[in-house]
């Protein structure tokens, strides 16, 4: 559980990473700052607490499962010696005793926690089909880490609700600022594109699909502007005829989409910089939880016959008619 | 070491897009987009994207080079700025016509307008250019006879808003990529896209009505159009007796192009013909867009003046979402024209042969100008070849691979006494000069661009020159000043715009405190209140009326024949810029399109026993290239396309000198050529 970096162990300040936030880790971690070690205390989830948090009470004493929880929650949190980083897991440990280098991945969050207030305002708007509603203050909340991404319509209320609440430096940016700011008329929202995308058969979300992506110039700018996009990765222009235009879908976007998926903070910012104004957030959030066979009638693993398949889909440029 | 965002102007196309710059620690290392610029609205393409790439390139030019013993020495500022002054002013006592100078739509107005200067009031010649003569000398000289003024009527936001759209001889999405996606986004909205043009496109992908004309022979189909339309009474009659003339002669000749006889010369259905004219008669608002298609034939103003013709017709003009629409080139080559970079007129296109505009430059620059026009592009290479022009002054150009027909070109340059090239890059044109100073890019100075739209841009400093090389305009002001002129003593770009406005009516409201305040105002602006003109000849045309012209059909002036049996056509591609001295220093753009190649259809190149990918030999009555295939039915059987974008491969070595009778633009679209493959013999 414990790890060491800095100073050799027998130097009496150092630096210990604490993996796990839930009581135990609490604990460990006070006792350590306590005794002058900097403690970086990593938690998967979005808050510290664990499964302690959601207790009644604990045996075999029944004492009040909060009431031990409570304090240490704050004095964790307030501890200067503590520094808590939350939504993050730890990818890999290198080094030995004494001198370990940790590297981290923090996941994406739609709030940058240090112009979060606190208020909560956000989370008290009216999200669709939310995936868990938290009674609190006699009001439903729902948990805004917590959102279902394909269930999120991008509507923007929340983002305008914290802008309300803190018009000077507003924690949550992220969401679509066109659907934000209002500022596109006649354009239809992801959500809605999303909605109608689902009931469509096969033959229509290829339709779509072809419609949209032949609008591409290839720029390269959905993946450029990416804020997780990580250079050298992301190899799209293998995946299109160098040369080409529009460049070969749905390959292109595709390899992209899926390379981006997991990571995607939902920033839209693909989208915004788009020039064809193709729906690639809709992309993106398909392919997050849809396998490219519903998709794009695309069987992994059979070339030949996903390659007839995506022939009919995509054909190539068609023939020259009426030369001279 | 935080990131600075310097807003600034894309130096490629003439779309004109606006992004920021990233700055750190004096590198550009990325572009960011900029959502509130009116024509990028955070959009770039591939080539704007990758904006900052070039910028630090290793090879960029650094000192001044003096040729010396037939290689190039290092010089200073001092010793390269006396030679050339001193070359100059010994020629210019002899006689100031034989100095050309080849001025820039890289660069910026302000420069534009100090070398024109710098021709008239110090070396006392109106030889100067630049390469609009290439591109849109006919649009100049054919709008300005119908409409009065030879730029785009409309903007380019006016674009997504149109009914109809008719786009000819413009690969729009690749040369004007977010003119291009805005066509898409009318399409999106329900408008009608007519897309004529000999080669496919991705726009014509997208076309409702697509059709394939022969290389050269616009005005036929032109005309037909026009037929058509009168022949069903589809023409705006109230329009036509309101605000123009001539229609009585134009009307006259247009009912000699019925569809049929117009389909035996193009090759266009008639009916195809006949439902495209109707489709953009009966458009509420539609917009015509063009481009080097149209322009640069040997009837390149026939074209133009036919397609104003049409727009007239129709009541296109003078209203929003219509017009008729030259799309430029280079991202500045609209305001090179502005500034009067060229032999016949002043900035604000005041003509050199009025003694009343004559007298005022004089007066404003304290100099005795001359009165007889000068040379175009083409004659001072021809005038060069024969010994008439000795010294050459070209900024930032690269004729030796812009130029019709390479090898004269480089016969031409080098029989000159002194060639001073001007330019970030070594470029084929550099290397055969006698002096090269080294100028800056578009991040390394400030001053304005004057996009398609006519809207003037601003373009800001976000770095330090590489090395020595300095600022264009002061390489232009100290050598005026060496050469004896009291007139340049400007302190920044922006005390030359001041002099532009005063001098050229239609930037008189121009100033870079305006820019800085974040307008972009579009010309006519005449004064500072004016918030400039979204769309021109609104209510009255800028010659008064607008003037039909009865044009007849010309063929083309090179046919082919057994010999050279296939017509070449030139153009680009989306992936590079030009001649690509910045675009092929960009790593994608290299991937995308590392080398040139040329375009056959398979039926010709079944009969020549060509493969894709072959390399093959084209051959013209000038020249001969070796060059890859690429098998496509993207070009019509019987016409072949190479991008001019590569030195190596250069399409430009086959092209025609031949020059359009009136705007002197080569027919660059048009040439015969034989393609030999290697696997026959
Ligand atoms: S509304 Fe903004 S400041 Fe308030 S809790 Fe939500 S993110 Fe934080
Ligand atoms: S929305 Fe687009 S730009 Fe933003 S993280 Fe997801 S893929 Fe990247
Ligand atoms: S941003 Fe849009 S146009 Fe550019 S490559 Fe991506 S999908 Fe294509
Ligand atoms: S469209 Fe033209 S101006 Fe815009 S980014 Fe591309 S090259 Fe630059």
């Amino acid at each position: 559980m414990i790890a060491k970096s800095g100073e050799p162990s027998s130097a009496p300040v150092g630096a210990v990473l604490v993996l796990g936030g839930g009581v135990a880790g609490i604990q460990a971690a006070l006792d350590l700052a306590e005794a002058g070690q900097k403690v970086y205390l990593l938690e998967s989830r979005a808050s510290i607490g664990g499964t302690m948090a959601s207790l009644d009470k604990t045996f075999p004493t029944n004492d009040c499962a909060m009431c031990i929880l409570s304090p240490k929650l704050v004095q964790a949190g307030r501890h200067l010696n503590i520094e808590l980083i939350t939504y993050a897991d730890l990818e890999k440990v290198e080094g030995e005793a004494g001198r370990f280098r940790v590297r981290i991945k923090r996941k994406p969050r739609y709030v940058d926690p240090a112009k979060c207030t606190g208020c909560g305002d956000c989370a008290t708007v009216d999200v669709p089909d939310p995936a868990e509603l938290v009674e609190h203050r006699g009001e439903l909340w729902i948990r805004r880490l917590d959102i279902d991404e394909v269930k999120c319509t991008q509507c923007g209320d929340c983002v305008r609700a914290c802008r309300k609440e803190n018009p000077e430096a507003p924690a949550m940016g992220s969401v679509h600022h066109r659907q934000s700011e209002e500022a596109q008329p006649g354009r239809r929202t992801a959500g809605a594109d999303l909605r109608d995308l689902r009931n469509m058969d096969g033959a229509g979300r290829l339709a779509y699909w072809r419609r949209h992506m032949s609008r591409c110039i290839k720029c390269y700018g959905c993946r450029d502007v990416c804020p997780v996009f990580v250079e050298s990765e992301c190899r799209m222009e293998e995946w299109a005829r160098p040369g080409r235009l529009p460049p070969d879908a749905p390959l292109y976007h595709l390899a992209r989409a899926y390379y981006i998926a997991a990571r995607c903070t939902h920033c839209g910012y693909c989208e915004d910089v788009c020039p064809g104004d193709l729906p690639l957030r809709t992309l993106v959030d398909l392919v997050r939880h849809a396998d490219p066979g519903d998709l794009f009638e695309f069987v992994p693993g059979l070339p030949a016959a996903a390659g007839r398949r995506m022939r009919r889909a995509f054909p190539l440029p068609k023939k020259a008619e009426g030369t001279a | 070491m935080s990131p600075a965002f310097i807003l600034t102007t894309c130096p490629f196309c003439g779309c004109g897009c606006g992004f920021y710059l990233v700055v750190v620690n004096g590198r550009a290392v990325s572009v960011a987009p900029c959502f509130s610029d009116r024509v990028s609205r955070g959009g770039l393409c591939i080539k704007g994207r990758r904006a900052h790439e070039f910028i630090h390139s290793k090879d960029r030019l650094r000192v001044p080079l003096i040729r010396r013993n037939g290689g190039f020495a290092e010089a200073t500022w001092d010793e390269a700025l006396d030679f050339v002054a001193g070359k100059l002013s010994a020629i210019r006592s002899v006689s100031p016509d034989a100095v050309g100078l080849l001025s820039s739509a890289k660069c910026t107005n302000e420069e534009n307008y100090l070398m024109m200067k710098l021709a008239r009031a110090v070396i006392g010649t109106n030889n100067v250019d630049h390469c609009a003569r290439l591109c849109h000398a006919s649009t100049v000289a054919g709008l300005a006879a119908a409409f009065g003024s030879g730029a785009m009527t409309n903007s380019i936001p006016e674009v997504a808003e149109a009914d109809c759209i008719l786009v000819t001889g413009s690969n729009t999405i690749e040369q004007h990529p977010l003119i291009g996606t805005r066509v898409l986004e009318a399409k999106e909205r329900g408008a009608t896209l007519i897309v004529v043009d000999p080669r496919e496109t991705m726009l014509s992908d997208h076309a409702d009505i697509f059709l394939r004309q022969r290389p050269g022979t616009d005005v036929a189909w032109l005309n037909a159009f026009m037929n058509v339309i009168i022949a069903e009474d589809l023409h705006d009659k109230t329009f036509i007796a309101e605000r123009t003339e001539g229609f009585e002669e134009m009307a006259a000749l247009a009912g000699r192009y019925p569809p049929g006889r117009a389909a035996e010369i193009t090759g266009i259905p008639a009916g195809d013909l006949a439902a495209a004219a109707r489709a953009y008669a009966r458009a509420g608002s539609a917009m015509i867009l063009y481009s080097m298609g149209i322009t640069q034939h040997t009837s390149g103003t026939d074209n133009v003046k036919s397609v104003a013709n049409l727009a007239m017709l129709t009541g296109n003009v003078g209203k929003a979402c219509s017009g008729v629409n030259p799309l430029r080139g280079q991202n500045n080559v609209q305001g090179a024209c502005d500034m009067g970079a060229l032999p016949n007129v002043y900035s604000g296109y005041q003509r050199v042969a009025d003694p009343a505009a004559r007298a005022k430059f004089g007066r404003a620059w304290n100099a005795e100008l001359p009165e007889r026009p000068g040379l175009t592009l083409c004659e001072m290479m021809e005038a060069a070849a024969a010994g008439a022009l000795r010294a050459m002054y070209i900024m930032g150009e690269n004729p030796m691979v812009s130029d019709p027909d390479s090898n004269h070109v480089r016969r031409a340059l080098g029989s000159l006494d002194l060639l001073v090239v001007q330019d970030i890059f070594m470029s084929e044109t550099a290397a055969l000069a006698h002096v090269v100073l080294p100028g800056v890019c578009y991040a390394e100075k400030d001053g304005t661009f004057t996009n398609t739209d006519r809207s003037v841009l601003p373009v800001r400093k976000a770095l330090d020159a590489p090395g020595e090389a300095r600022a264009d305009w002061e390489i232009i002001r100290d050598l005026a000043r060496r050469l004896g002129s009291g007139a340049f003593s400007y302190a920044s770009p922006a005390a030359v715009m001041d002099e532009i406005a005063a001098t050229t009516p239609s930037y008189g409201g121009i100033s870079h405190a305006r820019l800085e305040a974040g307008e972009t105002p579009a010309w006519p602006c005449p004064d500072a209140r004016s918030a400039g003109t979204q769309f021109l000849h609104k209510d009255r045309f800028a010659r008064g009326r607008g003037l039909f012209h009865a044009v007849e059909y010309r063929p083309p002036a090179e046919e082919t024949d057994a010999e050279y049996p296939l017509i070449m056509t030139t153009g680009r591609t989306m992936f590079h810029y030009h001649t690509g001295t910045m675009t092929r220093r960009i790593g994608l753009l290299n991937h995308e399109v590392p080398a040139g190649y040329v375009e056959i259809h398979p039926l010709d190149a079944g009969r020549l026993k060509i493969a894709d990918g072959d390399t093959v030999d084209v051959a013209s009555r000038r020249g001969e290239i070796a060059i890859a295939a690429q098998v496509t039915e993207r070009v019509p059987e019987g016409t072949v396309f190479i991008p001019f974008h590569f030195a190596e491969a250069a399409a430009n070595v086959l092209t025609n000198r031949a020059l359009d009778p009136e705007a002197k633009i080569p027919g660059l679209k048009v040439c015969a050529v034989r393609v030999t493959g290697r696997n026959g013999r």
